[in-house]
């Protein structure tokens, strides 16, 4: 482990008055696929999203690289080098693949592509399709593409594979793994076999609270995780 | 009604209606797209354009005196009434982007009351007129036509050929498109989306005050104007659908020639026949033609 | 917690709006004695205007910039039915709210289905249709701009005489508090509760077997018919319609007044019509220019202000006055009980 690229410190998080998050504090190493697993409703993406400045934390602090986050706005975080890729698997239907990356590309002033499709070399055929005509699959592949533009220290996956098929989990199963050499990976995910295959670490949430932390290669296991849902 | 021997003068009552109708649209037009863009993007409706297509009547008046060009007069009312719809974002809107449309619609009401309140301290209630600036006709198809209307139709398709380039072809314009899909997506590349809304927004109040400057030589210019186009631009916008480029230039075609024609026809029942349209489309697709079915946020 | 206090919160809950409703309309009696008739007539049928905006607002969640529509429908039925056919001002009430009530049943089922952004503008759309039809398309009958006049057309009427400006005070305040019961009524009622929730979150409530649509139907027909009657009071009052009463440049009226007493409030509409009718007498002799006053007092209640003046009272005044009686947690939506 190298060093901390994120620090997460007793975060806590409210939707209006119902609270959701409760001292939440976490830590991700460089080049480390850190994962979440935790029920519905347990607070993962609400985490995720107050990490990348959608929801404003009521106290705590996320720090990275000497920065403190909270506070500020979701672009400046995005900015900073930490991209979240929400679970809904939306990219910008009416533009094309290749305008979805221009876009990635203009936020980041990184115009160099040749990364993205290294990772994703189905994303060349598809250029010039509307975005809003790929399949499920296609689509996470241009929004992991678009976002690792610029080359950002984190990536706040939410349910990557949810709804995909199997074939394309395995292939973002290693694509997560190459990915993670240049960029740390924070993963919500409820495919354990997964979350255990590829993590170096694992965060149980249990509602609104960490559980249980697993760094222990070792321990990292199916039936491990299920124990603390 | 039109009988026997009328009917040769008809047509060309017709055609210089179908014209008319087309100056009228394109003055619609202009400002839908103001409203439209700005409920697409920012989920606000933003009334006020109506103040700033006041404004930029009465900015073109008032320059058309001091320049004698009326063309220095529209560009100064566009200028102004961008500067003016930048003030206004910048100090009002920011801070209500995130409450819900009604709540926009409230405020910008608010600030188009008051600004018609403005208009008369500086100009007073007494109408102003502006001249056309030129007063050439030109015969088509056996009708003289102002030349001045047929600029005005001209003007309004470069402005639709110009925003659709900026949307389709500019990076900045795409980002916008792409925010009207949804703004958290932009938002997460780390694109600045408090711009791309005063972008908008500005373009919206420009494009206003171009109206406004554009419609001052054909009407009177007095404090009301912008209340009494309201309900149109409601009309054009809610036929057309709020968001929707093409919704918003169909629309302003069918409103504008409905109110032209049907002012030949029997003249109360033009300002009555764009309501009952939209009462129809409204029954078929509450949502108008091309509107989108989701406000969510 | 609620199964312990609840008849003891049902009583502090009636006592105090039932006192609260004794105190403000005697206060308005009151007042006769030393505030101008004018102005109290013109601030109870403001308020009977602003209750049913507010409902509109406040519990169904739908704003409209057209009710002076209604007002001028409910106004102008009045007047056609005095000057063309009767002179018994009550018939002429019930003609007012008549066409305010066939109105609303008309666009209501096509209004009501809209979005709430295109609800508030088909609204002010029908506001000035409603304005060119009384001012252009119908002149014949209504005599367009030059308005009707037929106060010396009103007859008599045993025990209230409408034509006496006294008497009218008197009968407006009965039927304000009639209006005012009804409402309380509703907001109490399982109706009520429909109204809040079809505001909050539609999809529950449909899955829960209501039918959003007849709630939202009923109540734009309710709130619609009550203007209708404000307009109705203010044609007797007045003696005299005209198409301003529907111009757009009212729209902002209702709203305003609402505002500032505060949405969605039990007192906010008379407390709103008190504020903007004694703004309105004391500033227009100051300043000529109303309108602008009114769009900056719009803005400034949106961005500072949005509970009104007394949306932002009542809870202080609640404290206040009950913090002895109740130790327990309240049935005010504003404070948390801690469970």
């Amino acid at each position: 482990m190298s060093g901390e690229i994120l620090t997460v410190s007793g975060l806590n998080t409210s939707y209006g008055e119902a609270k959701v998050l409760f001292d939440i504090s976490m830590s991700v190493g460089k080049g480390q696929i850190v994962s979440c697993v935790g029920r519905n409703g347990a607070g993962k993406t609400t985490l995720l999203k107050s990490i990348a400045g959608f929801l404003k934390p009521k106290s705590g602090s996320v720090t990275s690289d000497n920065t403190n986050l909270v506070g500020l706005a979701p672009y400046d975080i995005a900015k900073f080098g930490i991209k979240y890729i929400p679970q809904d698997k939306k990219v910008f239907f009416d533009l094309t693949v290749r305008e979805n990356l221009e876009l990635g590309s203009y936020a980041t002033k990184d115009y160099n592509w040749d990364q993205v499709l290294a990772y994703f070399p189905k994303l060349e055929l598809l250029m010039e399709r509307k975005a809003g005509y790929l399949s499920g699959g296609e689509r996470q592949m241009l929004m992991i593409g678009r976002a690792i533009l610029g080359s950002p220290k984190v990536l706040l996956l939410d349910e990557p594979t949810e709804g995909l098929a199997p074939g394309i989990v395995t292939q973002l199963k290693n694509t997560f793994k190459a990915l993670s050499k240049n960029t740390a990976l924070v993963i919500v995910e409820q495919n354990l076999p997964l979350v255990c295959a590829i993590s170096d670490k694992v965060y149980a949430i249990k509602d609104g609270t960490i559980v249980a932390e697993i760094v222990d290669k070792e321990s990292i296991r199916v039936d491990v995780c299920e124990r603390y849902l | 009604m039109i009988r026997g021997h009328e009917a040769m003068i008809s047509s060309q009552l017709l055609i210089s209606g179908v014209i008319f109708g087309l100056s009228i649209g394109s003055i619609y037009f202009l400002l839908a797209i103001g409203l439209s863009l700005c409920f697409g993007l920012m989920r606000i409706i933003s009334l006020d354009q109506l103040l700033y297509y006041s404004l930029g009547a009465y900015l073109t008046y008032t320059v058309t005196l001091m320049t004698g060009s009326m063309w220095i007069g529209v560009l100064a009312g566009m200028a102004f009434s961008g500067v003016a719809s930048l003030a206004v974002e910048r100090f009002i809107f920011r801070r209500i982007y995130a409450r819900d449309p009604t709540f926009s619609m409230i405020t910008s009401f608010g600030i188009l009351i008051g600004g018609v309140g403005i208009i008369k301290y500086f100009w007073g209630v007494v109408p102003r007129p502006v001249e056309v600036p030129t007063l050439i006709q030109v015969g088509i198809f056996g009708t003289e036509i102002p030349v001045y209307r047929l600029i005005v139709v001209a003007i309004a398709c470069v402005v639709y050929i110009a925003i659709w380039f900026f949307l389709h072809r500019t990076i900045v314009g795409k980002a916008i498109r792409a925010a009207i899909e949804d703004v958290e997506h932009v938002e997460g590349l780390g694109i600045n989306v408090s711009r791309l809304f005063t972008i908008t927004f500005v373009i919206a109040g420009a494009l206003s005050g171009l109206a406004g400057g554009l419609h001052a030589p054909l009407i009177m210019v007095d404090p009301s104007m912008g209340l009494e186009t309201l309900a149109f631009v409601f009309m054009v916008v809610i036929i057309g659908g709020l968001g929707s480029i093409k919704g918003t230039l169909i629309s302003a075609l069918v409103v504008g020639q409905v109110v032209s024609l049907g002012s030949i026809i029997y003249a109360p029942m033009a300002q009555m026949a764009p309501f009952v349209i939209m009462l129809l489309v409204l029954l078929i697709k509450p949502t108008g033609l091309y509107g989108s079915a989701v406000i969510s946020r | 917690m609620f199964a312990k206090g609840t008849s003891n919160m049902q009583a502090i809950n009636a006592l105090k709006w039932w006192g609260g409703m004794l105190l403000a309309f005697g206060l308005l009696g009151a007042s006769r004695l030393v505030l101008p008739l004018p102005f109290l007539n013109e601030v109870v049928i403001y308020s009977v205007y602003a209750i049913g905006c507010n409902f509109l607002i406040g519990r169904v969640g739908y704003i409209s910039f057209g009710q002076p529509a209604y007002l001028a429908i409910g106004a102008y039925a009045t007047a056609f039915y005095l000057f063309y056919f009767g002179t018994n001002p009550y018939v002429g009430i019930l003609v007012g709210v008549l066409g305010g009530l066939v109105m609303s049943l008309v666009v209501g089922p096509l209004f009501v289905r809209l979005r709430s952004d295109y609800f508030a503008m088909v609204n002010l759309a029908l506001a000035v249709i409603v304005f060119y039809l009384m001012q252009k398309v119908l002149v014949g009958i209504t005599q367009g701009d030059n308005g009707l006049w037929f106060l010396t057309r009103i007859s008599s009427t045993p025990v209230l005489d409408l034509t006496r400006p006294n008497h009218f005070f008197i009968f407006a305040l009965i039927v304000a508090l009639l209006v005012w019961v009804f409402y309380k009524y509703l907001d109490d009622s399982i109706y009520g509760a429909c109204c809040l929730a079809t505001k909050v979150n539609e999809n529950k409530l449909q899955f829960l077997g209501y039918n959003n649509f007849s709630i939202r139907l009923f109540a734009f027909v309710i709130a619609n018919t009550t203007t209708a009657l404000a307009g109705a009071m203010y044609a007797i009052y007045l003696g005299f319609v005209s198409p301003e009463m529907a111009s757009p440049s009212r729209s902002a009226d209702p709203v305003i007044v609402t505002l500032l007493g505060g949405v969605g409030t039990l007192f906010g509409p008379l407390v709103g019509a008190i504020a903007y009718t004694g703004m309105k007498d004391v500033l227009s002799k100051m300043i000529g220019n109303w309108e602008l006053f009114i769009g900056f007092l719009l803005v400034f209640i949106m961005l500072v202000a949005d509970k009104g003046i007394w949306g932002s009272l009542e809870p202080v005044l609640d404290k206040w006055l009950f913090r002895k009686k109740t130790a327990t947690a309240i049935n005010d939506p504003g404070t948390r009980s801690n469970d």
